[in-house]
Protein backbone atom coordinates (compact mmCIF):
# COMPACT_ATOMS: atom_id res chain seq x y z
CA UNK A 1 0.00 0.00 0.00
CA UNK A 2 1.17 3.47 -0.83
CA UNK A 3 1.89 5.78 2.06
CA UNK A 4 -0.68 8.58 2.20
CA UNK A 5 0.51 11.67 0.42
CA UNK A 6 0.78 14.95 2.23
CA UNK A 7 -2.25 16.07 0.29
CA UNK A 8 -4.32 13.12 1.51
CA UNK A 9 -3.26 13.81 5.09
CA UNK A 10 -4.27 17.45 4.78
CA UNK A 11 -7.63 16.40 3.43
CA UNK A 12 -8.12 14.03 6.35
CA UNK A 13 -7.33 16.81 8.80
CA UNK A 14 -9.79 19.12 7.11
CA UNK A 15 -12.52 16.49 7.35
CA UNK A 16 -11.78 15.94 11.03
CA UNK A 17 -11.94 19.69 11.69
CA UNK A 18 -15.25 20.06 9.88
CA UNK A 19 -16.72 17.05 11.71
CA UNK A 20 -15.66 18.40 15.10
CA UNK A 21 -17.19 21.81 14.35
CA UNK A 22 -20.37 20.22 13.00
CA UNK A 23 -20.73 18.02 16.07
CA UNK A 24 -20.51 21.06 18.30
CA UNK A 25 -23.00 23.12 16.28
CA UNK A 26 -25.54 20.31 15.90
CA UNK A 27 -25.37 19.93 19.68
CA UNK A 28 -25.81 23.64 20.30
CA UNK A 29 -28.38 24.53 17.67
CA UNK A 30 -29.98 21.31 16.57
CA UNK A 31 -29.98 19.88 13.09
CA UNK A 32 -32.23 22.51 11.56
CA UNK A 33 -30.57 25.39 13.36
CA UNK A 34 -27.01 24.66 12.26
CA UNK A 35 -26.11 25.85 8.75
CA UNK A 36 -23.17 24.85 6.58
CA UNK A 37 -22.01 28.47 6.75
CA UNK A 38 -21.94 28.38 10.57
CA UNK A 39 -20.11 25.06 10.49
CA UNK A 40 -17.53 26.36 8.02
CA UNK A 41 -16.98 29.49 10.11
CA UNK A 42 -16.60 27.44 13.29
CA UNK A 43 -14.07 25.20 11.56
CA UNK A 44 -12.23 28.28 10.32
CA UNK A 45 -12.63 27.55 6.63
CA UNK A 46 -14.71 28.50 3.62
CA UNK A 47 -18.05 26.88 2.77
CA UNK A 48 -16.35 25.76 -0.44
CA UNK A 49 -13.82 23.77 1.57
CA UNK A 50 -16.67 22.10 3.50
CA UNK A 51 -18.49 21.19 0.31
CA UNK A 52 -15.29 19.76 -1.15
CA UNK A 53 -15.49 17.13 1.60
CA UNK A 54 -19.21 16.63 2.20
CA UNK A 55 -22.12 16.66 -0.22
CA UNK A 56 -24.47 18.54 2.09
CA UNK A 57 -25.56 18.96 5.69
CA UNK A 58 -27.32 15.61 5.87
CA UNK A 59 -24.15 13.90 4.60
CA UNK A 60 -22.21 15.58 7.39
CA UNK A 61 -24.73 14.58 10.04
CA UNK A 62 -24.89 11.02 8.77
CA UNK A 63 -21.12 10.69 9.00
CA UNK A 64 -21.18 11.79 12.66
CA UNK A 65 -24.02 9.38 13.44
CA UNK A 66 -22.35 6.43 11.73
CA UNK A 67 -19.09 6.98 13.62
CA UNK A 68 -21.00 7.19 16.89
CA UNK A 69 -23.13 4.14 16.20
CA UNK A 70 -20.08 1.96 15.57
CA UNK A 71 -18.59 3.07 18.91
CA UNK A 72 -21.98 2.70 20.59
CA UNK A 73 -22.50 -0.85 19.31
CA UNK A 74 -19.07 -1.76 20.62
CA UNK A 75 -19.83 -0.28 24.06
CA UNK A 76 -23.25 -1.95 24.27
CA UNK A 77 -21.93 -5.34 23.23
CA UNK A 78 -19.10 -5.14 25.72
CA UNK A 79 -21.49 -4.12 28.52
CA UNK A 80 -23.93 -6.93 27.68
CA UNK A 81 -21.14 -9.52 27.98
CA UNK A 82 -20.88 -8.73 31.72
CA UNK A 83 -24.50 -9.52 32.47
CA UNK A 84 -25.17 -12.69 34.47
CA UNK A 85 -28.57 -13.34 32.94
CA UNK A 86 -30.49 -12.09 29.93
CA UNK A 87 -32.28 -9.32 31.86
CA UNK A 88 -29.02 -8.03 33.22
CA UNK A 89 -27.22 -8.31 29.87
CA UNK A 90 -29.87 -6.27 28.08
CA UNK A 91 -30.10 -3.76 30.91
CA UNK A 92 -26.33 -3.29 30.83
CA UNK A 93 -26.42 -2.76 27.08
CA UNK A 94 -29.10 -0.10 27.49
CA UNK A 95 -27.17 1.61 30.27
CA UNK A 96 -24.03 1.70 28.11
CA UNK A 97 -26.13 3.55 25.53
CA UNK A 98 -27.52 6.06 28.02
CA UNK A 99 -24.05 6.62 29.41
CA UNK A 100 -22.67 7.15 25.90
CA UNK A 101 -25.13 9.95 25.21
CA UNK A 102 -25.30 11.35 28.72
CA UNK A 103 -22.82 14.08 27.92
CA UNK A 104 -24.18 14.72 24.44
CA UNK A 105 -27.95 14.63 24.83
CA UNK A 106 -28.50 17.56 22.45
CA UNK A 107 -26.89 15.47 19.72
CA UNK A 108 -29.19 12.57 20.57
CA UNK A 109 -32.08 14.99 20.31
CA UNK A 110 -30.92 16.08 16.85
CA UNK A 111 -30.63 12.42 15.88
CA UNK A 112 -34.25 11.76 16.87
CA UNK A 113 -35.37 14.84 14.99
CA UNK A 114 -33.60 13.67 11.83
CA UNK A 115 -34.61 10.04 12.39
CA UNK A 116 -38.29 10.94 12.36
CA UNK A 117 -38.09 13.27 9.38
CA UNK A 118 -39.58 11.82 6.23
CA UNK A 119 -36.65 13.11 4.21
CA UNK A 120 -33.52 11.84 5.98
CA UNK A 121 -35.07 9.47 8.50
CA UNK A 122 -35.24 6.25 6.49
CA UNK A 123 -31.57 6.42 5.43
CA UNK A 124 -30.45 6.99 9.01
CA UNK A 125 -32.64 4.32 10.59
CA UNK A 126 -32.01 1.81 7.82
CA UNK A 127 -28.22 2.08 7.95
CA UNK A 128 -26.29 -1.10 8.68
CA UNK A 129 -24.80 0.59 11.75
CA UNK A 130 -28.28 1.24 13.15
CA UNK A 131 -29.35 -2.33 12.42
CA UNK A 132 -26.32 -3.69 14.27
CA UNK A 133 -27.61 -2.00 17.44
CA UNK A 134 -30.92 -3.84 17.12
CA UNK A 135 -29.12 -7.06 16.21
CA UNK A 136 -27.08 -7.08 19.38
CA UNK A 137 -30.28 -7.16 21.43
CA UNK A 138 -31.59 -10.01 19.28
CA UNK A 139 -28.29 -11.85 19.92
CA UNK A 140 -28.87 -11.66 23.67
CA UNK A 141 -32.27 -13.30 23.26
CA UNK A 142 -30.89 -16.04 21.03
CA UNK A 143 -28.14 -16.83 23.48
CA UNK A 144 -30.55 -16.91 26.40
CA UNK A 145 -32.69 -19.40 24.51
CA UNK A 146 -29.62 -21.53 23.80
CA UNK A 147 -28.68 -21.43 27.48
CA UNK A 148 -32.21 -22.56 28.30
CA UNK A 149 -32.92 -19.38 30.20
CA UNK A 150 -35.72 -18.42 27.83
CA UNK A 151 -38.14 -20.77 26.08
CA UNK A 152 -38.18 -21.00 22.31
CA UNK A 153 -39.65 -17.78 21.00
CA UNK A 154 -41.76 -17.50 17.86
CA UNK A 155 -41.84 -13.74 18.41
CA UNK A 156 -38.09 -13.32 18.83
CA UNK A 157 -37.58 -10.71 16.14
CA UNK A 158 -40.52 -8.63 17.29
CA UNK A 159 -39.46 -8.93 20.93
CA UNK A 160 -35.94 -7.74 20.10
CA UNK A 161 -37.36 -4.79 18.17
CA UNK A 162 -39.65 -3.88 21.03
CA UNK A 163 -36.83 -4.06 23.54
CA UNK A 164 -34.77 -1.73 21.39
CA UNK A 165 -37.74 0.61 20.98
CA UNK A 166 -38.20 0.65 24.74
CA UNK A 167 -34.54 1.64 25.02
CA UNK A 168 -35.09 4.51 22.59
CA UNK A 169 -38.39 5.55 24.14
CA UNK A 170 -36.66 6.58 27.37
CA UNK A 171 -34.50 9.22 25.69
CA UNK A 172 -37.19 11.93 25.80
CA UNK A 173 -37.21 11.59 29.60
CA UNK A 174 -33.44 12.00 29.64
CA UNK A 175 -33.51 14.87 27.16
CA UNK A 176 -36.51 16.85 28.38
CA UNK A 177 -36.99 15.81 31.99
CA UNK A 178 -33.37 15.43 33.09
CA UNK A 179 -33.76 11.85 34.22
CA UNK A 180 -30.61 10.47 35.84
CA UNK A 181 -28.96 7.19 34.90
CA UNK A 182 -30.55 5.63 38.00
CA UNK A 183 -34.02 6.76 36.90
CA UNK A 184 -33.40 5.30 33.47
CA UNK A 185 -32.10 2.05 34.92
CA UNK A 186 -35.18 1.57 37.10
CA UNK A 187 -37.51 2.26 34.18
CA UNK A 188 -35.60 0.07 31.72
CA UNK A 189 -35.47 -2.83 34.20
CA UNK A 190 -39.29 -2.85 34.48
CA UNK A 191 -39.70 -2.57 30.71
CA UNK A 192 -37.39 -5.51 30.09
CA UNK A 193 -39.25 -7.50 32.75
CA UNK A 194 -42.60 -6.90 31.02
CA UNK A 195 -41.27 -7.63 27.54
CA UNK A 196 -39.58 -10.89 28.55
CA UNK A 197 -42.48 -12.17 30.67
CA UNK A 198 -44.06 -14.21 27.88
CA UNK A 199 -40.95 -16.19 27.05
CA UNK A 200 -39.45 -17.01 30.44
CA UNK A 201 -39.00 -20.65 31.43
CA UNK A 202 -41.47 -21.35 34.18
CA UNK B 1 -67.48 13.17 27.89
CA UNK B 2 -68.15 16.68 26.58
CA UNK B 3 -65.22 18.95 27.38
CA UNK B 4 -64.79 22.60 26.43
CA UNK B 5 -62.22 21.49 23.83
CA UNK B 6 -64.75 19.23 22.19
CA UNK B 7 -67.26 22.04 21.94
CA UNK B 8 -64.82 24.40 20.28
CA UNK B 9 -63.29 21.69 18.16
CA UNK B 10 -62.81 22.79 14.59
CA UNK B 11 -62.37 20.48 11.64
CA UNK B 12 -63.48 20.50 8.04
CA UNK B 13 -67.04 19.59 8.86
CA UNK B 14 -67.58 21.85 11.85
CA UNK B 15 -65.48 24.88 10.93
CA UNK B 16 -68.54 26.68 9.66
CA UNK B 17 -70.65 25.64 12.61
CA UNK B 18 -68.11 26.80 15.16
CA UNK B 19 -67.92 30.22 13.60
CA UNK B 20 -71.68 30.36 13.17
CA UNK B 21 -72.41 29.71 16.81
CA UNK B 22 -70.13 32.49 17.93
CA UNK B 23 -72.37 35.55 17.30
CA UNK B 24 -74.79 34.26 19.91
CA UNK B 25 -72.20 34.65 22.66
CA UNK B 26 -70.79 38.16 22.47
CA UNK B 27 -71.96 41.70 21.78
CA UNK B 28 -72.14 42.79 18.18
CA UNK B 29 -69.09 44.99 17.43
CA UNK B 30 -66.74 42.52 19.10
CA UNK B 31 -68.38 39.64 17.31
CA UNK B 32 -67.31 40.87 13.91
CA UNK B 33 -63.69 41.21 14.89
CA UNK B 34 -63.74 37.98 16.83
CA UNK B 35 -65.44 36.18 13.95
CA UNK B 36 -62.91 37.48 11.47
CA UNK B 37 -60.10 36.41 13.74
CA UNK B 38 -61.65 32.98 14.06
CA UNK B 39 -62.04 32.70 10.30
CA UNK B 40 -58.38 33.57 9.79
CA UNK B 41 -57.41 31.05 12.41
CA UNK B 42 -59.45 28.30 10.79
CA UNK B 43 -58.11 29.07 7.34
CA UNK B 44 -54.54 29.06 8.59
CA UNK B 45 -55.08 25.74 10.41
CA UNK B 46 -56.64 24.15 7.34
CA UNK B 47 -53.90 25.41 5.00
CA UNK B 48 -51.16 24.35 7.40
CA UNK B 49 -52.67 20.90 7.82
CA UNK B 50 -52.68 20.37 4.06
CA UNK B 51 -49.14 21.66 3.60
CA UNK B 52 -47.59 19.76 6.54
CA UNK B 53 -49.31 16.67 5.20
CA UNK B 54 -47.97 17.02 1.66
CA UNK B 55 -44.57 18.71 2.05
CA UNK B 56 -43.76 17.95 5.67
CA UNK B 57 -43.15 20.29 8.58
CA UNK B 58 -39.62 21.33 7.68
CA UNK B 59 -40.54 21.84 4.05
CA UNK B 60 -43.34 24.28 4.87
CA UNK B 61 -42.77 27.96 5.64
CA UNK B 62 -45.11 30.46 7.28
CA UNK B 63 -45.18 32.25 3.92
CA UNK B 64 -46.42 29.07 2.20
CA UNK B 65 -49.14 28.74 4.82
CA UNK B 66 -50.24 32.37 4.44
CA UNK B 67 -50.38 32.06 0.65
CA UNK B 68 -52.38 28.84 0.77
CA UNK B 69 -54.78 30.31 3.34
CA UNK B 70 -55.16 33.50 1.33
CA UNK B 71 -54.15 35.71 4.24
CA UNK B 72 -51.15 37.94 4.91
CA UNK B 73 -48.04 36.69 6.69
CA UNK B 74 -48.72 39.37 9.31
CA UNK B 75 -52.14 38.01 10.15
CA UNK B 76 -50.71 34.50 10.61
CA UNK B 77 -48.36 35.98 13.18
CA UNK B 78 -51.10 37.87 15.01
CA UNK B 79 -52.78 34.52 15.67
CA UNK B 80 -49.77 32.23 16.12
CA UNK B 81 -46.35 32.94 17.61
CA UNK B 82 -44.49 30.51 15.37
CA UNK B 83 -44.73 27.63 12.92
CA UNK B 84 -44.36 25.27 15.87
CA UNK B 85 -47.48 26.83 17.41
CA UNK B 86 -49.41 26.29 14.19
CA UNK B 87 -48.40 22.62 14.09
CA UNK B 88 -49.30 22.23 17.72
CA UNK B 89 -52.76 23.69 17.10
CA UNK B 90 -53.30 21.60 13.95
CA UNK B 91 -52.58 18.45 15.93
CA UNK B 92 -54.66 19.59 18.89
CA UNK B 93 -57.70 20.13 16.68
CA UNK B 94 -57.27 16.76 14.97
CA UNK B 95 -56.70 14.89 18.20
CA UNK B 96 -59.73 16.49 19.85
CA UNK B 97 -61.78 14.85 17.12
CA UNK B 98 -60.11 11.51 17.70
CA UNK B 99 -60.60 11.66 21.46
CA UNK B 100 -64.22 12.68 21.14
CA UNK B 101 -64.69 9.51 19.08
CA UNK B 102 -62.80 7.39 21.61
CA UNK B 103 -64.84 8.87 24.47
CA UNK B 104 -67.96 7.68 22.66
CA UNK B 105 -66.62 4.22 21.82
CA UNK B 106 -64.52 3.13 24.80
CA UNK B 107 -67.32 2.76 27.40
CA UNK B 108 -69.12 0.32 25.09
CA UNK B 109 -66.16 -1.94 24.39
CA UNK B 110 -66.50 -5.46 25.75
CA UNK B 111 -64.01 -8.29 25.94
CA UNK B 112 -60.60 -8.83 27.45
CA UNK B 113 -58.23 -5.94 28.16
CA UNK B 114 -55.99 -7.11 25.33
CA UNK B 115 -58.84 -6.84 22.82
CA UNK B 116 -59.99 -3.49 24.13
CA UNK B 117 -56.49 -2.08 23.79
CA UNK B 118 -56.20 -3.50 20.29
CA UNK B 119 -59.48 -1.91 19.25
CA UNK B 120 -58.49 1.40 20.77
CA UNK B 121 -55.23 1.55 18.81
CA UNK B 122 -56.92 0.31 15.64
CA UNK B 123 -59.19 3.35 15.89
CA UNK B 124 -56.08 5.52 16.11
CA UNK B 125 -54.56 4.06 12.97
CA UNK B 126 -57.79 4.27 11.02
CA UNK B 127 -58.05 7.90 12.04
CA UNK B 128 -54.45 8.90 11.30
CA UNK B 129 -53.44 6.74 8.39
CA UNK B 130 -54.33 9.22 5.67
CA UNK B 131 -52.23 11.79 7.44
CA UNK B 132 -49.12 9.88 8.41
CA UNK B 133 -46.80 12.62 7.18
CA UNK B 134 -48.55 15.03 9.48
CA UNK B 135 -48.23 12.60 12.35
CA UNK B 136 -44.55 12.03 11.63
CA UNK B 137 -44.06 15.80 11.50
CA UNK B 138 -45.61 15.97 14.93
CA UNK B 139 -43.25 13.38 16.34
CA UNK B 140 -40.18 14.91 14.67
CA UNK B 141 -41.15 18.39 15.86
CA UNK B 142 -41.11 17.22 19.46
CA UNK B 143 -37.32 17.08 19.11
CA UNK B 144 -37.06 20.31 17.15
CA UNK B 145 -35.25 23.28 18.64
CA UNK B 146 -37.74 25.68 17.05
CA UNK B 147 -40.75 24.18 18.82
CA UNK B 148 -42.20 26.56 21.42
CA UNK B 149 -42.27 25.40 25.01
CA UNK B 150 -46.07 25.71 24.99
CA UNK B 151 -46.36 23.02 22.32
CA UNK B 152 -47.26 19.54 23.42
CA UNK B 153 -44.71 16.92 22.42
CA UNK B 154 -46.37 13.87 20.98
CA UNK B 155 -45.10 11.44 23.61
CA UNK B 156 -46.52 13.37 26.55
CA UNK B 157 -50.12 13.22 25.35
CA UNK B 158 -52.10 13.03 28.61
CA UNK B 159 -55.43 12.01 27.04
CA UNK B 160 -54.03 8.88 25.41
CA UNK B 161 -52.23 8.01 28.65
CA UNK B 162 -55.48 8.41 30.59
CA UNK B 163 -57.40 6.20 28.16
CA UNK B 164 -54.80 3.42 28.44
CA UNK B 165 -54.74 3.78 32.22
CA UNK B 166 -58.56 3.41 32.39
CA UNK B 167 -58.35 0.37 30.16
CA UNK B 168 -55.77 -1.29 32.41
CA UNK B 169 -57.61 -0.34 35.61
CA UNK B 170 -60.77 -1.92 34.26
CA UNK B 171 -58.72 -5.04 33.49
CA UNK B 172 -57.44 -5.16 37.07
CA UNK B 173 -60.99 -4.94 38.43
CA UNK B 174 -62.16 -7.62 36.02
CA UNK B 175 -59.23 -9.87 36.88
CA UNK B 176 -57.38 -10.16 33.58
CA UNK B 177 -54.64 -7.68 34.48
CA UNK B 178 -52.16 -8.32 37.30
CA UNK B 179 -52.98 -5.95 40.15
CA UNK B 180 -49.38 -5.20 41.02
CA UNK B 181 -48.20 -4.11 37.57
CA UNK B 182 -46.50 -0.78 37.10
CA UNK B 183 -49.12 1.21 35.21
CA UNK B 184 -46.79 3.93 33.98
CA UNK B 185 -44.21 1.47 32.60
CA UNK B 186 -46.91 -0.45 30.77
CA UNK B 187 -48.44 2.75 29.39
CA UNK B 188 -45.05 3.93 28.20
CA UNK B 189 -44.36 0.65 26.43
CA UNK B 190 -47.71 0.82 24.64
CA UNK B 191 -47.14 4.45 23.68
CA UNK B 192 -43.64 3.63 22.43
CA UNK B 193 -44.98 0.75 20.36
CA UNK B 194 -47.69 3.01 18.97
CA UNK B 195 -45.29 5.75 17.88
CA UNK B 196 -42.78 3.35 16.43
CA UNK B 197 -45.32 1.54 14.31
CA UNK B 198 -45.41 4.76 12.30
CA UNK B 199 -41.96 3.83 11.03
CA UNK B 200 -43.78 1.34 8.85
CA UNK B 201 -45.76 4.15 7.34
CA UNK B 202 -42.66 6.23 6.79
CA UNK B 203 -40.58 3.43 5.33
CA UNK B 204 -42.99 1.11 3.53
CA UNK B 205 -46.01 3.35 3.07
CA UNK B 206 -47.93 0.85 5.21
CA UNK B 207 -51.73 1.11 5.33
CA UNK B 208 -53.93 1.07 8.43
CA UNK B 209 -54.59 -2.71 8.42
CA UNK B 210 -50.85 -3.45 8.21
CA UNK B 211 -50.03 -1.04 11.03
CA UNK B 212 -52.90 -2.43 13.11
CA UNK B 213 -51.70 -5.99 12.60
CA UNK B 214 -48.17 -5.16 13.78
CA UNK B 215 -49.54 -3.17 16.70
CA UNK B 216 -51.84 -6.07 17.66
CA UNK B 217 -48.83 -8.36 17.96
CA UNK B 218 -46.97 -5.80 20.03
CA UNK B 219 -49.91 -5.30 22.37
CA UNK B 220 -50.27 -9.08 22.73
CA UNK B 221 -46.62 -9.33 23.65
CA UNK B 222 -46.93 -6.59 26.26
CA UNK B 223 -50.14 -8.21 27.54
CA UNK B 224 -48.27 -11.41 28.44
CA UNK B 225 -46.30 -9.14 30.78
CA UNK B 226 -49.44 -7.95 32.61
CA UNK B 227 -51.26 -11.29 32.83
CA UNK B 228 -52.32 -12.11 36.39
CA UNK B 229 -49.66 -14.19 38.13
CA UNK B 230 -50.66 -17.18 40.18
Amino acid sequence: MKAPTRRALAKQQTRAKVLAAARRLFSEQGYEGATIRDIAAAAGMSTGAVFANFADKSDLFREIMMTDMVALAEAMREAASHGDDVDEAILRAFMAGYLFYQTQLPLARAAFSVGWSTQDGPALRGAAQARSLRDLIADQLTRATERGELGSDSQGALRADMLFDAYLSNYPQAIFESWTLDDLRARARDQIDILLAGVRRK
Amino acid sequence: MATPENLTRVDDATAGAAVAQFPAVAARPRVTRQTRKNETRNRVIKAARELFDTQGYQGTTIRDIARQAGVSVGSVFTTFASKGDVLSQVMQDRLDGLYAELDRVMPHLRGATLERLQTMFAIHFAFEVRHTRLFLAHIAAAYDWTLPSTAQPMGANPRLQAIIRDCLAKGVSEGDVEGSIEFQETIDLLMAAYAWVYRLAARDDADAPTMTEVMDRQIALIATGFKPRE
